[in-house]
């Protein structure tokens, strides 16, 4: 069957998948198969596609952080907030392959897996990128540097370098397999802490390579107005690979208030991004990077993270979607009536909708 | 220390017990340390790991056996059996803007006038505590001055003498070239000014203005208090670098020294987006400071003589919104009291399972209200303001102690 060619202005939703709970990761099997899920309800939470089938595996004690595929393998790696991973064979069994127990102080917030399948790079809140085998969960170094809790980690489509952003706004590269850190990017743009502040608020909370190595895009927000709303302008900044320099700032047209969690670059140099508002609806961004405006733009509910398809066609966005009872105060609600805040898994298909869909 | 008494403290039995009970009134000093804006009762008091509500921090285990408080809270946790929680707070206002002053008013009936904030309504109904200091200093971030719309309908000296950035007020330092006879007669002449311009306008504001300059004389002699250099370096690691463990150490300061209410101000905890990056950052910054003064005072002798009250004007929702925050949620939620006569160790409060509604009534602000008033020995019932001839309650007439946590 030919690929139909990509035309993000006319993408629209084709999959959508409910869960009663809110999840916050979301991530497609290197073969397109499988969708992995986390959140809230501590579950790590399968979809097979092709056979409709769904299931879930126990594991975690706490919300789910983060989650990453192995690119070769059937395996399935896991992080929490308790700084727990497990490895998992999810076609076959439901019990962790192996384990980490104390991959992080506190929150894994990242993690990578090398192209060649042999290292698991985790980061998080203790500030210390670990890499591990895949194959038995065995630590093989760690990377020392950064001063805050890191958000982001990418790899360069080369395989040949790691970076990894954290909340003042620094991302340092590293070179994968000797392990040094080779120089850092200024991204402190998106890191705010005014005078009155009682936290440091922002950070780099996502990176994505184009798939021609040649750009790193950098996302999170700018100006955040306080530490309590937490709210700003949501900004991404595309670096030149080769001499480290922020080219350009992207921005978004519609209304948001906070960063872009997740950013993946497509086909045509074009990027995706996604953000999160307050009690509204967000939007699912896509740019041609070399314009400051976005290109196109698709009304979502706020959104944590971005997946896509081997097939270069689908975005993965886990999204949130509300119980009904949100904003300030009971107002009469019971135990009975007030409900939780729920998630749809959407997948956006990225090229024109066939008329027997748009018929059916 | 109220030096001063501390030396009849072992004659208690020989007087009278009403001046007996005088002293021991006298004695009693309050701090509040206000959350401006409202912890979550999820990632401090009332964790619920298992509760479909709950965050992601861990639950752990405080000095009290089968209590858990969140892991943002280890120093409190460490000292839960010298506090009481009360995980029952039921206050009916979502909003900042009529929250705050409500929590710090405490509601009483309607009945057309400002009510006090607390402490100026302590500073009214106990005095000060030590004549030589102000009654009501609140520390808070940004400007100071003297705020004498704290003080409601009360006449404007009872106001607080608020310390911005906790700098003591402006000019507390005579000039040098200014000695102590100019610096009385300057004063003298002041005074006389007043008298004139008293005599044909509002003596409220008159009142204030007088009262500030009182109070900045006041501490003029007792500027040993803003001393920072007599600080043991091992307090200020203890309390915390940032601004609220600085702020609770001088509070500290000015309780020892006799101020009779300190209040405390912490802004920024309206946590609606990031919630959780939010709380792990900012929860700690009232833990320390908390735990270390309820240690001090304890250590000090002073905790049984001192109410703390650390609160906000309502908690967080159960609900986590779309930006990972959560809301203003009055319906259930908990603030912690110690000392004068607060039970040690009583975490008290029936919830639903899931920590978002009460089982039962809960207690608004007016129970807390006569709590405060009841331990700091003032009858919360019997007692009345007295405003242009009309006797004022103090509390919600419909509300009473709590009893569950009072000695």
């Amino acid at each position: 069957m030919s690929v139909p060619p990509l035309d993000v202005a006319k993408a629209w939703p084709s999959i959508e998948l409910e869960h009663g709970r809110q999840l916050f990761r979301a991530q497609f099997s290197s073969d397109g198969r499988w969708i992995a899920a986390g959140g809230q309800d501590k579950l790590v939470h399968l979809w097979e596609l092709e056979k409709d089938g769904k299931k879930a595996l126990v594991g975690h004690d706490t919300w789910v952080s983060s989650l990453v595929f192995h690119p070769k393998e059937k395996k399935l790696f896991t992080a929490d907030y308790l700084g727990v991973i497990h490895c998992w064979g999810y076609e076959k069994g439901d019990d962790p392959l192996w384990t980490i127990a104390e991959a992080d102080r506190d929150n894994v917030r990242a993690l990578v897996v090398t192209a060649d399948g042999k290292y698991l790079i985790s980061a998080g809140d203790d500030a210390v990128i670990k890499v591990w085998k895949t194959s038995d969960g065995k630590q093989v170094t760690e990377l020392n540097g950064h001063e805050e809790c890191i958000f982001s980690l990418a790899l360069s489509p080369d395989g040949n370098h790691l970076v990894s952003g954290d909340l003042y706004g620094i991302i340092r590269q590293w070179s994968i397999g000797e392990w040094k850190e080779v120089r850092q990017l200024d991204a402190k743009l998106l890191h705010t802490r005014k005078e009155n502040f009682i936290a440091d608020v922002g950070g780099v909370r996502s990176l994505a390579f184009s798939f021609d190595g040649k750009l790193l895009a950098v996302g999170g927000m700018k100006e955040a107005k306080s530490n309590a709303f937490c709210p700003g302008k949501p900004t991404v900044l595309i670096f030149d690979w080769v001499s480290g320099k922020v080219k350009n700032e992207l921005g978004i047209k519609g209304k948001s208030d906070g960063p872009f969690n997740a950013l993946r670059f497509l086909e045509d140099g074009i990027l995706a991004g996604h953000t999160e508002i307050l009690h509204s609806a967000s939007e699912l961004t896509f740019w041609k990077v070399d314009q400051p405006e976005p290109i196109h733009s698709l009304k979502n509910g706020s959104g944590y993270d971005l997946s896509l398809h081997p097939d270069n066609r689908q975005l993965l966005v886990p999204t949130y979607v509300t119980g009904g009872s949100s904003g300030n105060g009971g107002r009469g609600k019971t135990p009975e009536n007030y409900l939780t805040n729920t998630s749809v898994l959407r997948i956006f298909s990225l090229f024109e909708q066939p008329d027997e869909k748009k018929e059916g | 220390m109220l030096g001063a008494l501390g030396g009849l403290a072992g004659f208690g039995s020989l007087l009278h017990p009403s001046i007996a009970k005088q002293i021991k009134e006298k004695k009693k000093q309050v701090c509040l340390i206000w959350l401006d804006g409202g912890i979550s009762q999820y990632e401090s008091w009332h964790p619920l790991p298992e509760s479909k509500f709950a965050g992601p921090f861990r639950s752990i285990k405080t000095s009290i056996p089968g209590i858990h408080f969140s892991e943002l809270m280890p120093n409190t946790a460490k000292i839960a059996h010298k506090i009481s929680v009360i995980r029952t707070m039921a206050t009916k206002d979502p909003n900042h803007s009529t929250g705050v002053p409500r929590m710090q008013r405490g509601d009483p009936l309607d009945r057309g006038v400002d009510y006090p904030y607390l402490g100026s309504a302590v500073a009214k109904l106990l005095g000060p505590a030590d004549p030589e200091l102000p009654p009501y200093v609140w520390i808070k971030p940004g400007n100071g001055g003297f705020i004498h719309r704290e003080a409601g309908f009360l006449d404007a000296r009872y106001g607080a003498l608020a310390l911005g950035d906790g700098r003591p007020p402006v000019h507390i330092h005579r000039p040098d070239g200014v000695t102590a006879e100019l610096d009385a007669a300057r004063n003298a002449l002041r005074q006389k000014a007043n008298e004139r311009f008293r005599a044909y306008r509002n003596t409220s504001d008159i009142d204030a203005y007088e009262t500030s300059y009182d109070m900045a004389r006041q501490l003029m002699a007792r500027k040993d208090i803003f001393d920072d250099e007599k600080l043991d370096p091992k307090d200020r690691e203890r309390y915390g670098t940032h601004p609220l463990g600085r702020h609770v150490l001088q509070a500290r300061q000015l309780l020892e020294a006799g101020v009779r209410f300190v209040k405390v101000n912490s802004y920024h905890w309206d946590t609606h987006g990031d919630n959780f990056n939010m709380s792990q950052r900012l929860v700690p910054q009232a833990d320390q400071p908390f735990a270390a003064l309820i240690n001090d005072l304890d250590d000090r002798g002073m905790l049984d003589d001192t109410l703390v009250v650390m609160m906000s004007e309502f908690g967080r929702t159960p609900l986590i919104n779309s930006r990972l925050g959560r809301d203003h949620w009055p319906d259930c939620w908990s603030i912690a009291l110690a000392g004068c006569g607060i039970k040690r160790g009583a975490i008290i409060g029936d919830t639903t399972k899931d920590g978002a509604f009460v089982n039962g009534e809960g207690y608004d602000v007016g129970h807390l209200f006569h709590t405060i008033f009841s331990v700091l020995g003032i009858q919360s019932h019997r007692q009345k303001y007295r405003h242009k001839g009309q006797k004022l309650a103090i509390a919600h007439d419909d509300c009473e102690p709590i009893k569950e946590v009072m000695l």
